[in-house]
């Protein structure tokens, strides 16, 4: 343990240099893809299929985003995708806690065969095809429920809760009991409250994992509405050439040829790209902390 | 591996789910539906995946507005389309109109999801039973003559898809005034560009790698391997012998006169590692003076070259099939099947999703193309050309909605639709229809365009293609040489040339 004030010795000292270098270029890998992929997004088209475009915008323009924003379903799947992570989250927060508060429990008739149950469930997944015949038989596919219900509990999720309520002190329940209190004003009146972390940090990691889903949206579904954002992207990525075919319309040097110069397929992937990670970036600063956390309470006790 | 497996077991469940459902086709005898009758039933229509929302383009209005039929419109995703398609029909889904790539509907076929149309046909879809050949029935049809789906057959046979796009105005600097059309004068427009400009430019970037099958995957411009007679990865010699490029007598000049190439500089040093992005980035940027390409490279490139470089129409040349020493040049036609629109078993609207496709036939010049006077005019030569914005606004995705096109017709009307990007164009005017005015001689046909499916054809064929681009792209390097051939054959051999051959063999001979 080093006490404050303490001088470095003189490997601490070049360990220091060289770990903030790593971290340095570390960050560079991480920071200078998305400064490319911006860049093209709102750098003139021409400049981006002649390739000139690096890591800062030229002949800076915003047709390509408007482009994206209002000539493509951009809103509609952003809706879906919003509705399903915060729907699911809910679903999957009542479905987690009401399934892990029990099996935190010694006193649970039966604890042991539940558990195992789900760490069955855990270890060996049906398979595609199992799955898609059990969405298709309850009749969901093609909605929200299609992308919600199948997540609506993860099990590792669902131990790292139990986990987190196993520790608890008891004392504090067994008071409310004395008072009168019911499981379930227990529950929700008494160990919540105590749990904010656990639960902050769960309902992250289903959010990101509902906000990232891209298989199971694109299995269950098929009606262009129902797309979420995910599936846009491969959408637009995997298409962008057609979607520029209407673009080109038109003569050299008339009003409409003249759109070419700032909208490429190259620049509307980008484009889609950008926006599409936008309301992530907004949100990560918020909850880093917790998804820190959460990375550590998993590799603890999971 | 894990997508592998994937695909496998998804196979595998969906197979043995046909298998319990399904009957064993026969020529249907039964009596034929009846029709409800436009503004009675919705059908349901399953395409592949595009970028635009499918329900809310204006050709679901225009198509209605015509037809009288409501549609509901579905799009397989853009990755795994082949693993949703199978879930989807093995799981029952009831469209009725499934539009499917060929080895899409080849899957559907062997597993007996899809319906006999021929009752159908005759009963509602006369227009589309008159739109194609017998040959490409026959295509569409198992050993029994059974039909199971209707074709949008590529629009325009007889297109040079690949050609090269050219910097007349480098080129004029260097005192030539006019693009060859000979290999010779191709060789001696390289020489005295890389003579004149040495290392500022490079001089042929290629190449242009925009399909994943085909010969459209090669490492070499079909321009020049059409000088030496060589116009396929498999072709037919006149004893109706079915033979591989690398078999053709000039196989091993054509390899030679590549190398030549490459080893003077003549070639982007990079032509190995180039992909269709990179050949496009060298030429829009201002790098290349010539470039192997598409209408895409055209669309793309020429633009910017306006626009960055101050470029005008004539400061672009277009080369397409070279001719060799003796007049040779051949060319292959792009007749080949595009989509293939079918008929689920669980179809509850069969007969009218037939119809449906007759009555748009019926009217394939106005919901694809349009009104004359609003979205079209025929100029001086009679020629469709499209009236900008307005054709683009509504009828530019009418591509997406198309089952099956009266054929003749429709190569007629479909070049208005490259008409509305004048980059394009300007390409096709200059390569495609200057070839079929001035060499319509050049074209040959495709001998296995209506092929079936066959079991080693699926099996090596991309192996021996992908071993014939790595044995060019050896010798180019200078790390073999044409003398190597044989041991190349003998590999070729071994990766399954021969059974190959074989089935395509006994596909001609029953011909």
């Amino acid at each position: 343990m080093r006490f404050k004030g303490t001088p470095k010795s003189k490997s601490e000292k070049v360990f220091t240099v060289v770990a903030y270098i790593v971290m340095t270029i570390l960050g560079l890998i991480c920071i200078v893809p998305c400064l490319n992929i911006f860049s093209k997004a709102i750098s003139n088209g021409s400049k981006v299929t002649a390739g000139e475009i690096y890591f800062w915008p030229k002949s800076p323009q915003l047709e390509t985003v408007k482009y994206i924003l209002t000539k493509t379903e951009f809103f509609t799947c952003l809706k879906n995708t919003l509705i399903v992570t915060v729907l699911g989250t809910f679903i999957s927060m009542f479905t987690t806690i009401t399934t892990a508060y029990p099996l935190s429990k010694p006193s649970f008739r039966g604890r042991k065969f539940f558990v195992m149950l789900y760490v069955i469930s855990m270890v060996f997944f049906g398979g595609i095809v199992p799955a898609y015949m059990v969405v298709n038989t309850l009749g969901i596919l093609d909605t929200y429920w299609a992308i919600i219900l199948p997540f609506a509990i993860v099990q590792f999720n669902m131990f790292v809760v139990k986990s987190y309520f196993e520790g608890l002190p008891d004392s504090i329940e067994e008071a409310a009991y004395i008072d009168g209190a019911g499981d379930g004003q227990v529950l929700f009146r008494i160990v919540l409250p105590m749990s904010t972390p656990i639960i902050a940090t769960v309902s992250l990691l289903y959010g990101v994992n509902y906000w990232n889903n891209y298989f199971h949206a694109m299995m269950y579904t098929s009606s262009p509405n129902m797309r979420t954002l995910q599936v846009y992207l491969y959408d637009i990525i995997n298409n962008n050439q057609a979607m520029m075919e209407n673009l080109y319309s038109g003569a050299f040097g008339s009003n409409v040829g003249k759109t070419l110069e700032n909208i490429t397929s190259e620049g509307i992937t980008a484009a889609a790209v950008t926006l599409s990670i936008i309301p992530i970036i907004a949100i990560y600063p918020f909850v880093q902390r917790y998804l820190i956390k959460g990375i550590t309470i998993g590799s603890v006790k999971g | 591996m894990k997508k592998g497996l994937t695909i496998l077991v998804v196979m595998l469940c969906a197979l043995s789910l046909f298998a319990s459902g399904g009957k064993e086709a026969t020529t249907t005898t039964s009596t034929v539906p009846e029709l409800k009758g436009p503004g009675n039933v919705t059908l349901k229509r399953l395409g592949y995946n595009v970028g635009f929302d499918v329900n809310n383009d204006i050709i679901v209005g225009v198509t209605e507005e015509s037809t009288g039929y409501k549609v509901e419109y579905y799009a397989l995703p853009a990755q795994n389309a082949d693993e949703k398609l199978l879930m989807e029909v093995a799981s029952g889904k009831d469209y009725d109109i499934v539009n499917l790539s060929v080895d899409q509907w080849r899957t559907l076929v062997a597993n007996g999801a899809l319906l006999p149309l021929n009752d159908l046909l005759d009963a509602y879809g006369q227009d589309i039973l008159k739109g194609n050949t017998q040959d490409v029935w026959k295509a569409l049809s198992d050993e029994k003559g059974n039909i199971y789906g209707v074709a949008y057959m590529y629009p325009y046979d007889t297109e040079v898809n690949n050609f090269m796009i050219v910097r007349m105005d480098l080129l004029r600097k260097a005192g030539i005034d006019e693009v060859p059309t000979t290999l010779e004068g191709f060789y001696n427009m390289l020489k005295t560009l890389k003579a004149f400009y040495g290392e500022e430019y490079i001089i042929l970037a290629g190449p242009y790698k925009n399909a994943a099958n085909g010969s459209n995957s090669l490492v070499f411009p079909q321009i020049i391997s059409s000088a030496f007679g060589i116009s396929n990865d498999w072709m037919v010699d006149e004893n109706n012998k079915v033979y591989y490029m690398s078999e053709s007598e000039k196989f091993d000049e054509l390899v030679s006169f590549l190398a030549k190439c490459a080893s003077e500089g003549l070639f982007d040093p990079d032509w190995a590692a180039n992909t269709t992005a990179s050949v496009t980035e060298k030429f829009a940027s201002g790098r290349a003076i010539i470039a192997c390409g598409d209408r895409n490279l055209a669309q793309a490139a020429i633009p910017t070259l306006m626009s960055n470089q101050g470029l005008t129409e004539d400061d672009f040349g277009f080369l397409g099939p070279l001719e060799g020493e003796d007049g040779v040049c051949t060319y292959q036609e792009s007749l080949n099947i595009g989509k293939i629109s079918a008929i689920l078993k669980n179809s509850k609207n069969a007969a009218d999703a037939i119809n449906w496709i007759n009555l748009k036939i019926q009217d394939q010049l106005f919901i694809n193309i349009g009104v004359e006077g609003v979205h079209f005019y025929y100029d001086e030569e009679g020629q469709i050309a499209p009236i900008n914005p307005i054709f683009a606004d509504e009828r530019g995705n009418s591509f997406y909605y198309i089952d099956a096109t009266d054929a003749e017709e429709f190569k007629f009307e479909w070049p208005s639709r490259i008409r509305k990007s004048a980059a394009q164009w300007l390409a096709f005017e200059n390569v495609t229809l200057k070839t079929n005015a001035e060499r319509p001689e050049v074209f040959v046909k495709n001998p296995f365009a209506f092929m079936p499916a066959s079991e080693n054809y699926a099996k090596y064929n991309t192996t021996l293609l992908n071993s014939l681009n790595d044995f060019v792209l050896q010798v180019m390097a200078g790390k073999r040489n044409v003398s190597d051939i044989p041991t190349y054959m003998s590999d070729w051999k071994n990766n399954g040339g021969e059974a190959v051959r074989a089935e395509l063999q006994s596909y001609i001979d029953a011909q």
